[in-house]
């Protein structure tokens, strides 16, 4: 599930960045209520809903915390992003099984 | 700010570890509360027999409040940098906050004298982990210090207090990324810790069982909760 709005429209139709890929959908993001992060980080984080929920293309859970991770921009593999909740730095991978981006823990 | 994801990884470092994040952060969930819970509460009913296992359970919520509150303070003296140093600082407070919630409550539960009622009715291995704990900090080996109760305790404590809405996973976190970073940096020290998970983990996973059980909470929650912390050992190399 994800609250923020997207700026641009489905990636497809975009012209492509400089890699070849298609230029990243951008979101506005709305503070969803996860209150343990100071609030002007609170909208880059929700609780996760368990079943049901699902994640936006721009959103990633934290392996340590379980957090969701959200980001103002279409996440792909390699993106590296921050869990505040638990001081973790993590990247963006693929699973090559579901298909699921997935975030691994960078020390 | 566009992005935190943005963020060059020392700032982001020096952000979190660093007072005014833990301040704003505690603002946030603490802000309008009374012993650590809204004070227009209503307490639910309860039988005789739901209040002693929740006695118990803050009994143990208590040791091992005691323990992460002794060990933090003490390893502030060997952290191996300011950030380090300042993060374990604001450890120190969450945990006299949360030990002072808990004895508290149990006054509220009509327990007069709650530290003699910890020492009674407090889980053994719980009480072992702490006095072990509190040995390794002593001998200023901080890996080992830190994998014992930043990854061990606060991994299955943050577990518990989580699946009891009431508790965030900082305190791991930082446990399991700082011994990431210095094993990754040194990694001879993978087998000296773990020796301790050997000696250590089985203590706080019977606390576990003993206290999911007391909560009533169905075994596969149980396994649930361990899971947490199995999963963390793994990524740091330590196996299943």
């Amino acid at each position: 599930m994800n609250d923020g709005a997207p700026l641009t429209d489905a990636a497809a139709d975009a012209p492509p960045e400089s890699d070849g890929q298609p230029e990243r959908q951008r979101f506005v993001l709305d503070d969803t209520g996860f209150d343990e992060v100071p609030k002007k980080y609170r909208r880059f984080y929700r609780k996760w809903k368990g079943a049901g929920d699902h994640l936006a293309p721009n959103e990633v859970i934290c392996p340590v915390c379980k957090v969701v991770i959200r980001s103002s921009r279409t996440l792909r593999p390699g993106d590296r992003v921050y869990c505040m909740p638990c001081m973790s730095r993590l990247i963006v991978v693929r699973n090559e099984t579901t298909g699921v981006l997935e975030a691994l823990v960078s020390y | 700010m566009s992005d935190v994801h943005d963020l060059d990884p020392q700032a982001f470092l020096e952000e979190v570890h660093s007072f005014e994040f833990w301040f704003q952060a505690v603002e946030g969930y603490l802000s309008g509360t009374t012993w650590g819970h809204q004070p227009d509460a209503v307490e639910a009913p309860m039988s005789e027999q739901d209040r002693d296992r929740l006695i118990t359970v803050l009994c143990n919520y208590c040791v091992g409040e005691t323990a992460a509150l002794e060990g933090a303070s003490g390893l502030i003296v060997i952290a191996p940098n300011r950030l380090a140093k300042v993060f374990l600082s604001t450890q120190v407070a969450d945990e006299g906050r949360h030990l002072e919630v808990f004895y508290h409550r149990m006054r509220d539960l009509g327990v007069g004298d709650p530290e003699a009622e910890v020492e009674r009715r407090a889980s053994r291995s719980l009480q072992t982990f702490r006095h072990r704990l509190l040995e390794l900090v002593a001998s200023k080996d901080w890996e080992a210090a830190i994998f014992a109760q930043n990854v061990i305790l606060e991994s299955l404590e943050s577990a518990v207090f989580q699946a009891r809405a009431a508790g965030d996973g900082t305190s791991a976190g930082f446990g399991e990324n700082e011994l990431g970073r210095r094993i990754a940096a040194a990694p001879h020290i993978r087998a000296r810790i773990g020796r301790i998970k050997t000696e250590l983990d089985h203590l706080v996973l019977e606390a576990l069982e003993e206290t999911t059980l007391l909560l009533g909470m169905p075994r596969d929650e149980h396994e649930r909760l361990g899971r947490a912390y199995l999963e963390s050992v793994d990524r740091l190399g330590f196996g299943l």
